[in-house]
């Protein structure tokens, strides 16, 4: 037996080995509102993922597990063969006369058995796996009920958007629902905004949009939110952030050099976050002209203050190098990221000096312009033109013309 | 001029212009191909096929209060989490609204490792998974799509992280 021959033969054993079992379930859950005695189909497909030989018992479970059955599948026990790649199957729900206002959650659960399955009552020791699909009934609550979630996002027109789901979950419509949202920075209160009226149907989903125009510094900031809905309130929080936590590298400078002796590259490093980052630091790489690492060396950690600049300062042992000019990078790690900067050092005798230290601005593509819509625009603007001088001007003129020669 | 030419001139004039506005409408009318209505999938990844718009709207809402803003000329393939989702096209005209659903896809692997098991979410929705040692419950673990984490036991039932 040759090397890759065997190669491939202890790959083949080896995921044969690690490979127990692999099972899926799609969708993932069904969600229903309460109708008193409706009976809800709830199809799904069972995934035999990894397409081997296979026996599959489907259990129901939870609150209504008494309700759920299968028509096709009494005994709750299929197999699968290496060949199917999922089983479509059709359970229903019948929904009981009467619940209690509120969630209900029951599950099917579909199991893959293990080994060769020959009754009930066998026992094995082998691990097995299971995959479950929720099954929701939601009865509504008496009154007015909200339920709501907080979500805060970078705006494409810059500041943050408030984006807040609420779904009426009573028996009655709300008529008016707004949100007051208040905004701190390292807890004190810097902006209070607020939405607009809406009205929800009872089971109804809508959503709340805020627009906040920040013009504060970047940072963490927490959004305390009160939904007001006619005269019941509810609370909701989220932190958010403005901006990016980063931090730039400005400048970089080697002081009194001599080839063979430490360099001492001060390098000068600027926050633009509102709040304290400790324990930054950096790294630089030095590489030879084939591309390897010829110098990795680190610099201390740094607490590096808001909006400030900082020095960090990192020593190479040039004893061995040689004059020319060397790519390099500095790779700056705080607050479990890291930001490269490429650049590169023209080792003199006397001197070390920074080479392509800058930045390119490239100019933001900003949204196209339709030309169709110019084109339809410019069109639509020549015919109501061309209509109007006719109406307005050139058939009057031939209209009164007409009459003076009568 | 004489009455009925200036009738007739009334009339191409009104006609054009109404010809002219319904090619116009007709031919700026973004033309959607894919997904169709109603598309139902547990694939996260959905083509968009259009023509004659450069812009998808995308929201969870039908009322579009904070569309996901796409701009592209030509097709596009979009990553979604599961759930509901609207969506049409803007041109010089928009399109109509269209639904999509990503039904969630529950996929647990097991694994055995040289410590026991591993289990992998190879499915598209964070899943718990539900431990279970000689038939009694031993615990949970929360594991993120496409992640996998040791485990002890000799039963595992994943379902969604609600």
């Amino acid at each position: 037996m040759n090397k890759r021959t065997l190669s491939i033969f202890v790959l083949i054993i080896i995921f044969a080995v690690n490979e127990v079992s692999a099972l899926g379930i799609t969708p993932g859950s069904f969600n229903f509102d309460f109708e008193p005695g409706a009976a809800k189909s709830i199809k799904f497909s069972v995934i035999n993922s990894e397409k081997k030989d296979a026996n599959f018992v489907v259990l129901t479970q939870g609150e209504l597990k008494d309700n759920i059955y299968s028509v096709s599948l009494p005994e709750g026990i299929f197999k699968m063969t290496s060949a199917d790649g999922e089983k479509n199957l059709e359970y229903v729900l019948k929904m009981p006369a009467s619940l209690s206002p509120g969630p209900h959650k029951s599950e099917i659960v579909v199991m893959q058995l293990p080994g060769q399955w020959k009754g009930e009552g066998e026992t094995s020791v082998e691990a097995t796996v299971g995959v479950a699909a929720q099954v929701n009934v939601f009865v509504p609550y008496p009154g007015k009920y909200l339920e709501a979630s907080l979500n805060a996002a970078d705006s494409e027109e810059g500041g943050i958007v408030f984006v807040i789901p609420v779904v009426s979950r009573g028996k009655l419509d709300i008529v008016r629902v707004k949100a007051i949202i208040d905004i701190y920075n390292l807890n004190e209160k810097v902006d209070t905004i607020e939405s607009e009226e809406i009205s929800i149907l009872s089971g109804e989903r809508k959503e709340i949009v805020v627009k906040w125009k920040s013009d504060f510094l970047p940072g963490t900031y927490k959004a305390a939110a009160t939904i007001l809905y006619d005269e019941e309130t509810l609370k909701l929080e989220k932190e958010f952030n403005i901006g990016d936590k980063i931090l730039d590298l400005v400048d970089v400078k080697v002081n009194d050099f001599s080839l063979g002796g430490i360099a001492k590259f001060e390098l000068l490093i600027e926050s633009k976050w509102s709040e304290l980052i400790k324990d930054a630091y950096l790294q630089m790489l030095v590489y030879n002209k084939e591309g390897e690492v010829m110098a990795d060396f680190k610099s201390a950690t740094y607490d590096v203050k808001s909006l400030e600049k900082t020095l960090m300062v990192a020593f190479w042992d040039t004893d061995g190098v040689r004059e020319g000019v060397y790519d390099s990078s500095v790779i700056l790690n705080y607050d479990r990221k890291s930001a490269q900067k490429d650049f590169k050092l023209d080792v003199s005798e006397n001197e070390i000096k920074v080479i392509g230290l800058g930045y390119v601005i490239s100019e933001a593509g900003g949204k196209k312009t339709n030309s169709l819509v110019v084109i339809l625009v410019v069109v639509i603007a020549i015919l109501v033109l061309i209509n109007l001088s006719w109406f307005l001007f050139l058939r009057r003129k031939l209209h009164g013309n007409k009459k003076v020669v009568k | 001029m004489n009455k009925k030419y200036i009738l007739i001139i009334d009339a191409i004039l009104i006609l054009g212009s109404l010809s002219a506005v319904f090619v116009f409408v007709n031919y700026a009318q973004p033309l959607v191909i894919a997904p169709i209505d109603n598309y139902e999938s547990s694939n996260n990844t959905v083509l968009f096929e259009f023509s004659k718009a450069e812009l998808i709207l995308i929201d969870e809402n039908i009322e579009f209060t904070s569309p996901r803003e796409i701009y592209v000329e030509d097709n596009l393939v979009v990553n979604f989490k599961p759930g509901i989702y609207y969506w049409k096209v803007v041109g010089a005209l928009e399109s109509d609204i269209r639904q999509l659903t990503i039904n969630s896809e529950i996929d647990l692997q097991l694994k055995e490792t040289n410590e026991g098991y591993s289990v992998v979410n190879s499915g598209n929705t964070p899943l718990r998974v539900e431990l279970y040692e000689n038939g009694a419950y031993t615990g949970e673990i929360i594991l993120d799509v496409d992640e996998s984490s040791g485990v002890e036991g000799d039963k595992f039932v994943g379902r969604e992280d609600e």
